[in-house]
Protein backbone atom coordinates (compact mmCIF):
# COMPACT_ATOMS: atom_id res chain seq x y z
CA UNK A 1 0.00 0.00 0.00
CA UNK A 2 2.70 2.51 0.74
CA UNK A 3 5.05 1.66 -2.23
CA UNK A 4 1.16 2.12 -4.43
CA UNK A 5 0.84 5.31 -2.88
CA UNK A 6 4.38 6.63 -2.76
CA UNK A 7 4.36 6.05 -6.59
CA UNK A 8 1.01 7.91 -7.17
CA UNK A 9 2.49 10.57 -5.58
CA UNK A 10 5.50 10.77 -7.54
CA UNK A 11 3.15 10.56 -11.05
CA UNK A 12 1.05 13.42 -9.49
CA UNK A 13 3.69 15.99 -8.12
CA UNK A 14 7.39 14.59 -8.53
CA UNK A 15 8.50 18.20 -6.61
CA UNK A 16 6.74 17.30 -3.65
CA UNK A 17 7.99 13.65 -3.63
CA UNK A 18 11.00 14.39 -4.36
CA UNK A 19 11.37 16.97 -0.94
CA UNK A 20 9.56 14.43 0.97
CA UNK A 21 11.91 11.58 0.11
CA UNK A 22 14.99 14.25 0.79
CA UNK A 23 13.18 14.68 4.40
CA UNK A 24 12.84 11.76 5.53
CA UNK A 25 16.52 10.77 4.78
CA UNK A 26 17.47 14.47 6.49
CA UNK A 27 19.85 15.15 3.21
CA UNK A 28 21.32 18.38 3.30
CA UNK A 29 21.06 19.29 -0.30
CA UNK A 30 20.23 22.78 0.72
CA UNK A 31 20.87 24.11 -2.89
CA UNK A 32 18.49 21.74 -4.35
CA UNK A 33 15.63 22.08 -1.86
CA UNK A 34 15.80 25.76 -2.50
CA UNK A 35 15.58 24.88 -6.21
CA UNK A 36 12.55 22.28 -6.17
CA UNK A 37 11.14 24.01 -2.88
CA UNK A 38 11.12 27.90 -4.28
CA UNK A 39 9.22 26.92 -7.50
CA UNK A 40 6.57 24.63 -5.82
CA UNK A 41 5.95 27.45 -3.29
CA UNK A 42 5.96 30.39 -6.21
CA UNK A 43 4.01 28.12 -8.66
CA UNK A 44 1.85 25.61 -7.29
CA UNK A 45 1.32 26.68 -3.49
CA UNK A 46 -2.37 26.12 -3.86
CA UNK A 47 -1.96 22.20 -5.28
CA UNK A 48 -0.15 21.37 -1.61
CA UNK A 49 -2.77 21.66 0.75
CA UNK A 50 -1.56 21.15 4.27
CA UNK A 51 1.71 19.99 2.74
CA UNK A 52 2.74 23.07 2.38
CA UNK A 53 3.67 24.00 5.86
CA UNK A 54 6.54 21.32 6.35
CA UNK A 55 7.17 22.46 2.94
CA UNK A 56 8.24 25.92 4.37
CA UNK A 57 9.74 24.55 7.09
CA UNK A 58 11.91 22.81 4.74
CA UNK A 59 12.64 25.12 2.47
CA UNK A 60 13.31 27.92 4.91
CA UNK A 61 16.17 25.60 6.34
CA UNK A 62 17.36 24.77 3.23
CA UNK A 63 17.56 28.57 2.32
CA UNK A 64 19.73 29.39 5.36
CA UNK A 65 22.12 27.09 4.30
CA UNK A 66 22.60 28.81 1.22
CA UNK A 67 22.48 32.57 2.57
CA UNK A 68 19.00 33.25 0.53
CA UNK A 69 17.37 35.12 3.48
CA UNK A 70 15.00 36.79 1.37
CA UNK A 71 13.82 33.41 0.34
CA UNK A 72 13.75 32.39 4.53
CA UNK A 73 12.14 35.46 5.22
CA UNK A 74 9.21 34.45 3.69
CA UNK A 75 8.72 31.17 4.62
CA UNK A 76 9.25 32.60 8.26
CA UNK A 77 6.20 35.06 7.40
CA UNK A 78 3.81 32.59 6.53
CA UNK A 79 4.59 30.14 8.88
CA UNK A 80 4.44 32.87 11.64
CA UNK A 81 0.79 33.83 10.30
CA UNK A 82 -0.20 29.91 10.26
CA UNK A 83 0.69 29.29 13.18
CA UNK A 84 0.97 32.02 16.13
CA UNK A 85 2.99 31.65 18.98
CA UNK A 86 4.16 28.24 18.26
CA UNK A 87 7.26 27.28 19.93
CA UNK A 88 8.33 24.92 16.93
CA UNK A 89 8.24 28.28 14.29
CA UNK A 90 10.42 30.56 16.93
CA UNK A 91 13.09 27.55 16.83
CA UNK A 92 12.93 28.33 13.26
CA UNK A 93 13.31 32.78 13.76
CA UNK A 94 16.47 31.87 15.98
CA UNK A 95 17.75 29.52 13.13
CA UNK A 96 17.67 32.51 11.16
CA UNK A 97 19.05 34.67 13.69
CA UNK A 98 22.00 32.39 13.91
CA UNK A 99 22.83 32.21 9.99
CA UNK A 100 23.00 35.79 10.55
CA UNK A 101 25.28 35.38 13.24
CA UNK A 102 23.51 37.31 15.81
CA UNK A 103 24.16 34.72 18.22
CA UNK A 104 22.93 36.60 21.29
CA UNK A 105 19.44 37.30 20.01
CA UNK A 106 18.82 33.97 18.77
CA UNK A 107 19.91 32.61 22.51
CA UNK A 108 17.74 34.86 23.97
CA UNK A 109 15.18 33.47 21.39
CA UNK A 110 16.20 30.24 22.61
CA UNK A 111 15.46 30.88 26.48
CA UNK A 112 12.55 32.14 25.94
CA UNK A 113 11.47 29.24 24.71
CA UNK A 114 12.94 27.38 27.45
CA UNK A 115 11.64 29.57 29.92
CA UNK A 116 7.90 28.57 28.78
CA UNK A 117 8.84 25.19 28.07
CA UNK A 118 12.19 23.66 29.43
CA UNK A 119 12.02 20.21 27.99
CA UNK A 120 11.96 21.48 24.83
CA UNK A 121 15.24 19.86 23.16
CA UNK A 122 14.82 21.05 20.15
CA UNK A 123 15.75 24.44 21.58
CA UNK A 124 18.78 23.52 23.81
CA UNK A 125 20.35 21.80 20.68
CA UNK A 126 19.95 24.96 18.94
CA UNK A 127 21.92 26.31 22.12
CA UNK A 128 24.67 23.80 22.08
CA UNK A 129 25.10 24.36 18.07
CA UNK A 130 25.63 28.26 18.99
CA UNK A 131 28.75 27.24 21.19
CA UNK A 132 29.92 24.74 18.40
CA UNK A 133 29.53 27.74 15.66
CA UNK A 134 31.24 30.26 18.22
CA UNK A 135 34.40 27.39 18.40
CA UNK A 136 33.73 27.07 22.08
CA UNK A 137 34.22 23.13 21.60
CA UNK A 138 35.07 22.47 25.57
CA UNK A 139 32.06 24.66 26.42
CA UNK A 140 29.64 22.97 23.79
CA UNK A 141 31.00 19.56 24.95
CA UNK A 142 29.68 19.88 28.49
CA UNK A 143 26.12 21.35 27.81
CA UNK A 144 25.52 18.62 25.56
CA UNK A 145 27.51 15.92 28.58
CA UNK A 146 24.66 17.71 30.94
CA UNK A 147 21.86 17.28 28.54
CA UNK A 148 22.58 13.68 27.77
CA UNK A 149 22.45 13.17 31.63
CA UNK A 150 18.63 14.38 31.35
CA UNK A 151 17.97 12.96 27.78
CA UNK A 152 20.55 10.03 27.78
CA UNK A 153 18.06 8.36 24.44
CA UNK A 154 18.80 10.98 21.99
CA UNK A 155 20.80 9.48 19.66
CA UNK A 156 21.33 12.62 17.34
CA UNK A 157 22.99 13.95 20.19
CA UNK A 158 25.15 10.99 21.76
CA UNK A 159 26.25 11.05 17.64
CA UNK A 160 27.25 14.61 18.15
CA UNK A 161 29.29 14.65 20.78
CA UNK A 162 31.30 11.39 19.67
CA UNK A 163 32.17 13.88 16.66
CA UNK A 164 32.83 16.61 18.94
CA UNK A 165 34.94 14.35 21.28
CA UNK A 166 36.95 13.00 18.26
CA UNK A 167 37.94 16.75 16.73
CA UNK A 168 39.50 17.23 19.98
CA UNK A 169 41.11 13.95 19.83
CA UNK A 170 39.57 12.46 22.95
CA UNK A 171 39.47 9.35 21.63
CA UNK A 172 38.64 7.32 24.69
CA UNK A 173 35.30 9.69 25.01
CA UNK A 174 34.13 9.42 21.35
CA UNK A 175 34.39 5.76 21.80
CA UNK A 176 31.96 5.47 24.67
CA UNK A 177 29.37 8.04 22.99
CA UNK A 178 29.71 5.15 20.42
CA UNK A 179 29.18 2.50 22.56
CA UNK A 180 26.19 4.08 23.89
CA UNK A 181 25.11 4.14 20.21
CA UNK A 182 26.01 0.28 19.20
CA UNK A 183 24.51 -0.90 22.47
CA UNK A 184 21.06 0.94 21.51
CA UNK A 185 21.43 0.18 17.85
CA UNK A 186 22.81 -3.49 17.50
CA UNK A 187 22.25 -3.70 13.70
CA UNK A 188 23.43 -0.89 12.80
CA UNK A 189 26.84 -1.10 10.90
CA UNK A 190 27.95 2.36 10.61
CA UNK A 191 28.09 2.89 14.24
CA UNK A 192 30.39 -0.54 14.39
CA UNK A 193 32.71 0.65 12.03
CA UNK A 194 33.09 3.90 13.25
CA UNK A 195 33.90 2.63 16.87
CA UNK A 196 36.57 0.74 15.13
CA UNK A 197 37.90 3.60 13.39
CA UNK A 198 37.91 5.34 16.82
CA UNK A 199 39.91 2.34 18.33
CA UNK A 200 42.37 2.16 15.15
CA UNK A 201 43.20 6.01 15.73
CA UNK A 202 43.38 5.13 19.82
CA UNK A 203 46.42 2.86 18.84
CA UNK A 204 48.36 0.11 20.77
CA UNK A 205 47.96 -3.57 20.23
CA UNK A 206 44.81 -4.35 22.14
CA UNK A 207 42.84 -1.45 20.44
CA UNK A 208 43.54 -2.85 17.10
CA UNK A 209 42.83 -5.74 18.20
CA UNK A 210 39.43 -4.52 19.19
CA UNK A 211 38.92 -2.45 16.05
CA UNK A 212 39.38 -5.57 13.75
CA UNK A 213 36.76 -7.24 15.68
CA UNK A 214 34.60 -4.00 15.14
CA UNK A 215 35.20 -3.71 11.49
CA UNK A 216 34.53 -7.77 11.16
CA UNK A 217 31.34 -6.92 13.26
CA UNK A 218 30.48 -4.07 10.96
CA UNK A 219 31.09 -6.57 7.73
CA UNK A 220 28.86 -8.78 9.29
CA UNK A 221 26.32 -6.53 8.93
CA UNK A 222 26.72 -4.94 6.00
CA UNK A 223 29.40 -6.86 3.95
CA UNK A 224 29.27 -3.98 1.26
CA UNK A 225 30.57 -1.43 3.60
CA UNK A 226 34.17 -0.98 2.14
CA UNK A 227 35.25 0.98 5.15
CA UNK A 228 34.95 -1.82 6.71
CA UNK A 229 36.42 -4.01 4.85
CA UNK A 230 39.33 -1.67 4.61
CA UNK A 231 39.75 -1.44 8.27
CA UNK A 232 39.71 -4.89 8.84
CA UNK A 233 42.67 -5.28 6.58
CA UNK A 234 44.77 -2.71 7.81
CA UNK A 235 43.85 -3.59 12.06
CA UNK A 236 44.76 -7.30 10.81
CA UNK A 237 48.09 -6.31 8.98
CA UNK A 238 49.18 -4.40 11.76
CA UNK A 239 48.45 -6.82 14.56
CA UNK A 240 50.58 -9.40 12.20
CA UNK A 241 53.46 -6.94 11.97
CA UNK A 242 53.60 -6.15 15.60
CA UNK A 243 56.61 -7.62 17.49
CA UNK A 244 54.25 -7.84 20.70
CA UNK A 245 52.65 -10.84 19.01
CA UNK A 246 52.95 -14.51 19.04
CA UNK A 247 53.11 -17.01 16.32
CA UNK A 248 49.54 -17.59 16.81
CA UNK A 249 48.12 -14.40 16.83
CA UNK A 250 50.27 -13.54 14.08
CA UNK A 251 49.61 -16.62 11.85
CA UNK A 252 45.54 -15.78 12.45
CA UNK A 253 45.61 -11.92 11.54
CA UNK A 254 47.62 -12.60 8.03
CA UNK A 255 44.52 -15.19 7.67
CA UNK A 256 42.30 -12.20 8.20
CA UNK A 257 44.24 -10.18 6.13
CA UNK A 258 44.32 -12.25 2.97
CA UNK A 259 40.83 -12.44 3.14
CA UNK A 260 40.18 -9.34 3.52
CA UNK A 261 42.46 -8.76 0.15
CA UNK A 262 40.20 -10.92 -1.52
CA UNK A 263 37.45 -9.31 -0.90
CA UNK A 264 38.52 -6.10 -1.76
CA UNK A 265 40.21 -7.56 -4.84
CA UNK A 266 36.54 -9.06 -6.00
CA UNK A 267 34.99 -5.73 -5.44
CA UNK A 268 36.89 -3.66 -7.11
CA UNK A 269 36.99 -5.89 -10.08
CA UNK A 270 33.13 -5.81 -10.00
CA UNK A 271 33.39 -1.94 -9.81
CA UNK A 272 35.29 -1.70 -12.30
CA UNK A 273 33.67 -3.58 -15.10
CA UNK A 274 33.17 -1.62 -18.21
CA UNK A 275 35.26 1.40 -17.30
CA UNK A 276 38.82 2.03 -18.46
CA UNK A 277 39.56 4.48 -15.63
CA UNK A 278 38.34 2.16 -12.57
CA UNK A 279 41.03 -0.29 -14.55
CA UNK A 280 43.75 1.96 -12.99
CA UNK A 281 41.88 2.15 -9.47
CA UNK A 282 41.99 -1.80 -9.49
CA UNK A 283 45.42 -2.12 -10.20
CA UNK A 284 46.50 0.72 -7.51
CA UNK A 285 45.02 -1.61 -5.14
CA UNK A 286 46.70 -4.53 -6.39
CA UNK A 287 49.78 -3.06 -5.76
CA UNK A 288 48.98 -1.30 -2.26
CA UNK A 289 48.00 -4.40 -1.46
CA UNK A 290 50.98 -6.94 -2.13
CA UNK A 291 53.14 -3.99 -0.87
CA UNK A 292 51.77 -3.85 2.40
CA UNK A 293 52.05 -8.06 2.76
CA UNK A 294 55.62 -7.39 1.98
CA UNK A 295 55.89 -5.30 4.96
CA UNK A 296 53.52 -7.33 7.09
CA UNK A 297 56.09 -10.35 6.77
CA UNK B 1 61.71 25.62 -2.61
CA UNK B 2 58.15 27.16 -3.03
CA UNK B 3 55.01 25.53 -5.10
CA UNK B 4 53.00 26.52 -8.05
CA UNK B 5 49.78 25.53 -8.81
CA UNK B 6 47.67 24.48 -12.05
CA UNK B 7 44.53 25.77 -12.70
CA UNK B 8 43.07 21.92 -12.48
CA UNK B 9 44.35 21.80 -8.59
CA UNK B 10 43.64 24.94 -7.49
CA UNK B 11 39.78 24.40 -8.92
CA UNK B 12 39.19 21.03 -7.76
CA UNK B 13 40.43 22.32 -4.27
CA UNK B 14 37.46 25.01 -4.40
CA UNK B 15 35.27 22.82 -6.05
CA UNK B 16 35.66 20.32 -3.34
CA UNK B 17 34.91 22.41 -0.31
CA UNK B 18 31.84 24.14 -2.46
CA UNK B 19 30.35 20.91 -2.46
CA UNK B 20 30.53 20.42 1.37
CA UNK B 21 30.16 24.17 2.96
CA UNK B 22 29.46 22.75 5.85
CA UNK B 23 32.36 20.50 6.70
CA UNK B 24 35.72 20.12 6.80
CA UNK B 25 37.69 19.17 3.57
CA UNK B 26 41.03 18.28 3.07
CA UNK B 27 42.97 16.52 0.15
CA UNK B 28 46.45 15.42 -1.40
CA UNK B 29 48.34 17.63 -4.07
CA UNK B 30 50.48 15.82 -6.64
CA UNK B 31 53.39 16.86 -8.68
CA UNK B 32 55.42 15.75 -11.52
CA UNK B 33 58.55 14.00 -10.46
CA UNK B 34 61.32 15.55 -11.43
CA UNK B 35 63.79 13.45 -13.37
CA UNK B 36 67.10 14.26 -11.77
CA UNK B 37 67.72 16.26 -8.98
CA UNK B 38 68.81 19.67 -10.93
CA UNK B 39 72.07 21.96 -8.71
CA UNK B 40 69.79 25.13 -8.56
CA UNK B 41 67.15 22.87 -7.36
CA UNK B 42 65.79 25.83 -5.00
CA UNK B 43 65.16 27.82 -7.84
CA UNK B 44 62.78 26.05 -9.82
CA UNK B 45 59.60 25.46 -7.86
CA UNK B 46 57.38 22.68 -8.00
CA UNK B 47 54.36 22.34 -9.91
CA UNK B 48 51.16 20.77 -8.67
CA UNK B 49 49.55 19.86 -11.30
CA UNK B 50 47.01 18.17 -9.77
CA UNK B 51 44.58 17.73 -6.58
CA UNK B 52 43.13 14.39 -5.17
CA UNK B 53 39.86 15.70 -2.78
CA UNK B 54 40.31 12.92 0.16
CA UNK B 55 37.48 13.67 3.06
CA UNK B 56 34.57 15.73 4.23
CA UNK B 57 33.47 15.62 7.64
CA UNK B 58 35.49 14.03 10.43
CA UNK B 59 38.67 14.58 9.13
CA UNK B 60 40.86 13.01 12.46
CA UNK B 61 40.31 9.42 11.98
CA UNK B 62 43.30 7.51 11.16
CA UNK B 63 42.24 4.36 8.93
CA UNK B 64 40.54 5.91 6.08
CA UNK B 65 43.06 8.50 5.95
CA UNK B 66 46.46 5.39 5.43
CA UNK B 67 44.18 3.98 3.25
CA UNK B 68 44.11 6.71 0.78
CA UNK B 69 47.76 7.79 1.46
CA UNK B 70 48.72 4.03 0.52
CA UNK B 71 46.49 3.97 -2.41
CA UNK B 72 47.21 7.48 -4.04
CA UNK B 73 50.70 7.05 -3.60
CA UNK B 74 50.99 3.41 -5.59
CA UNK B 75 48.28 5.86 -8.27
CA UNK B 76 51.11 8.38 -8.26
CA UNK B 77 54.35 6.13 -8.67
CA UNK B 78 52.30 4.70 -11.80
CA UNK B 79 51.50 7.98 -12.94
CA UNK B 80 55.27 9.12 -12.49
CA UNK B 81 53.67 12.05 -9.72
CA UNK B 82 54.44 12.47 -6.19
CA UNK B 83 52.38 13.52 -3.54
CA UNK B 84 53.50 17.48 -2.99
CA UNK B 85 51.35 18.66 -0.43
CA UNK B 86 48.05 18.54 1.28
CA UNK B 87 45.07 21.26 1.85
CA UNK B 88 42.50 21.63 4.41
CA UNK B 89 39.14 23.82 4.68
CA UNK B 90 37.85 23.74 8.59
CA UNK B 91 34.29 23.58 9.22
CA UNK B 92 34.03 27.14 10.62
CA UNK B 93 34.77 29.42 8.13
CA UNK B 94 36.91 31.69 10.48
CA UNK B 95 39.12 29.29 11.11
CA UNK B 96 41.49 28.63 8.70
CA UNK B 97 44.77 27.87 11.32
CA UNK B 98 46.25 24.43 10.33
CA UNK B 99 44.92 22.52 13.43
CA UNK B 100 46.92 18.76 14.78
CA UNK B 101 45.01 17.03 11.53
CA UNK B 102 47.05 18.96 8.99
CA UNK B 103 50.22 19.24 11.11
CA UNK B 104 50.45 15.77 11.23
CA UNK B 105 49.26 14.73 7.81
CA UNK B 106 51.88 17.80 6.43
CA UNK B 107 54.40 16.26 8.49
CA UNK B 108 53.68 12.81 7.49
CA UNK B 109 53.89 14.04 3.61
CA UNK B 110 57.19 15.93 4.15
CA UNK B 111 58.89 12.74 5.43
CA UNK B 112 58.84 11.73 1.90
CA UNK B 113 59.01 15.01 0.21
CA UNK B 114 61.22 17.59 1.86
CA UNK B 115 59.66 20.74 0.23
CA UNK B 116 56.10 19.67 0.67
CA UNK B 117 53.25 22.29 1.52
CA UNK B 118 50.27 22.43 3.50
CA UNK B 119 47.52 24.87 2.53
CA UNK B 120 44.56 26.09 3.92
CA UNK B 121 41.91 27.80 2.17
CA UNK B 122 40.50 30.73 3.63
CA UNK B 123 36.84 30.42 3.27
CA UNK B 124 35.75 33.77 4.29
CA UNK B 125 37.31 35.43 1.25
CA UNK B 126 35.27 32.63 -0.84
CA UNK B 127 33.15 33.70 -3.55
CA UNK B 128 31.89 33.05 -6.83
CA UNK B 129 33.48 35.44 -9.11
CA UNK B 130 37.04 34.16 -7.72
CA UNK B 131 38.46 37.44 -7.52
CA UNK B 132 41.70 36.90 -5.38
CA UNK B 133 43.63 33.35 -4.05
CA UNK B 134 41.87 32.27 -0.90
CA UNK B 135 45.06 29.81 0.04
CA UNK B 136 47.16 30.26 2.74
CA UNK B 137 50.33 28.01 1.97
CA UNK B 138 53.09 26.85 4.45
CA UNK B 139 56.09 25.47 3.73
CA UNK B 140 57.99 23.18 6.22
CA UNK B 141 61.23 24.49 7.77
CA UNK B 142 63.21 22.96 10.30
CA UNK B 143 60.13 21.13 11.86
CA UNK B 144 58.10 24.16 11.77
CA UNK B 145 55.10 25.62 9.11
CA UNK B 146 55.88 28.61 8.02
CA UNK B 147 53.15 30.73 6.27
CA UNK B 148 54.04 32.16 3.20
CA UNK B 149 52.27 35.17 0.97
CA UNK B 150 49.65 33.69 -1.51
CA UNK B 151 49.34 36.00 -4.53
CA UNK B 152 49.28 35.50 -8.52
CA UNK B 153 52.89 34.06 -8.17
CA UNK B 154 51.90 31.03 -6.84
CA UNK B 155 49.76 30.19 -9.89
CA UNK B 156 50.80 28.49 -13.29
CA UNK B 157 48.40 31.00 -14.69
CA UNK B 158 46.39 33.30 -12.22
CA UNK B 159 43.97 34.63 -14.71
CA UNK B 160 43.48 31.20 -15.98
CA UNK B 161 42.46 29.42 -12.83
CA UNK B 162 40.42 32.70 -11.62
CA UNK B 163 38.33 32.65 -14.73
CA UNK B 164 38.23 28.60 -15.00
CA UNK B 165 37.80 28.31 -10.83
CA UNK B 166 34.85 31.22 -11.03
CA UNK B 167 33.13 29.00 -14.28
CA UNK B 168 33.14 26.16 -12.59
CA UNK B 169 31.34 26.86 -9.78
CA UNK B 170 28.53 29.06 -11.42
CA UNK B 171 27.73 26.20 -13.33
CA UNK B 172 27.68 23.91 -9.87
CA UNK B 173 30.14 21.34 -11.43
CA UNK B 174 30.72 20.35 -7.83
CA UNK B 175 28.14 18.23 -7.28
CA UNK B 176 29.95 16.15 -9.73
CA UNK B 177 32.97 16.14 -7.32
CA UNK B 178 34.62 12.69 -5.52
CA UNK B 179 36.03 12.15 -2.88
CA UNK B 180 37.71 9.41 -1.36
CA UNK B 181 34.59 9.10 0.78
CA UNK B 182 32.51 8.96 -1.80
CA UNK B 183 34.54 6.13 -3.64
CA UNK B 184 34.27 4.39 -0.35
CA UNK B 185 30.52 4.67 -0.74
CA UNK B 186 30.36 3.45 -4.02
CA UNK B 187 33.67 2.35 -5.93
CA UNK B 188 32.48 2.88 -9.23
CA UNK B 189 32.94 7.07 -8.18
CA UNK B 190 36.43 8.14 -9.76
CA UNK B 191 38.46 10.02 -7.22
CA UNK B 192 40.85 11.33 -10.18
CA UNK B 193 37.35 13.30 -11.58
CA UNK B 194 38.18 12.85 -15.31
CA UNK B 195 34.88 14.60 -16.28
CA UNK B 196 35.87 17.81 -14.44
CA UNK B 197 39.48 17.22 -15.67
CA UNK B 198 38.11 17.66 -19.09
CA UNK B 199 35.83 20.23 -18.28
CA UNK B 200 38.59 22.33 -17.42
CA UNK B 201 40.62 21.38 -20.30
CA UNK B 202 37.54 22.10 -22.35
CA UNK B 203 37.40 26.12 -20.40
CA UNK B 204 41.16 26.67 -21.07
Amino acid sequence: MLYESMSFLYYLNPEKYKLRKWREDNHRNSEQIVDVGEELINEHASKLGDDIWIIYEQVMIAALDCSRDDLAWTCLQELKKQFPGSQRVKRLAGMRLEALEKYEDASKQYDSILQDDPTNTAARKRKISILKAQGKSAEAIRELNEYLEQFVGDQEAWHELSELYINEHDYGKAAFCLEELMMTNPHNHLYCEQYAEVKYTQGGLENLELSRKYFAQALKLNNGNMRALFGLYMSASHIAASPKVNATVKKANVKYAAWATNQINRAYQLAGRGTKENKCSVKAVEEMLESMQITMS
Amino acid sequence: MSIKLTTQAYCKMLLHAAKYPHCAVNGLLVAEKQKEKKKDSHSTPILCVDCIPLFHGTLALAPMLEVALTLIDTWCKENKYVIAGYYQANERTKDFRPNQVAEKVGARIAENFSEAAMIMVDSTRFTMGCYEPILAIYDHHENKWKCRDCNADCFEDWCEAQKITSALLEGRSYESLIDFDNHLDDLRNDWTNPEINKSVLHLC
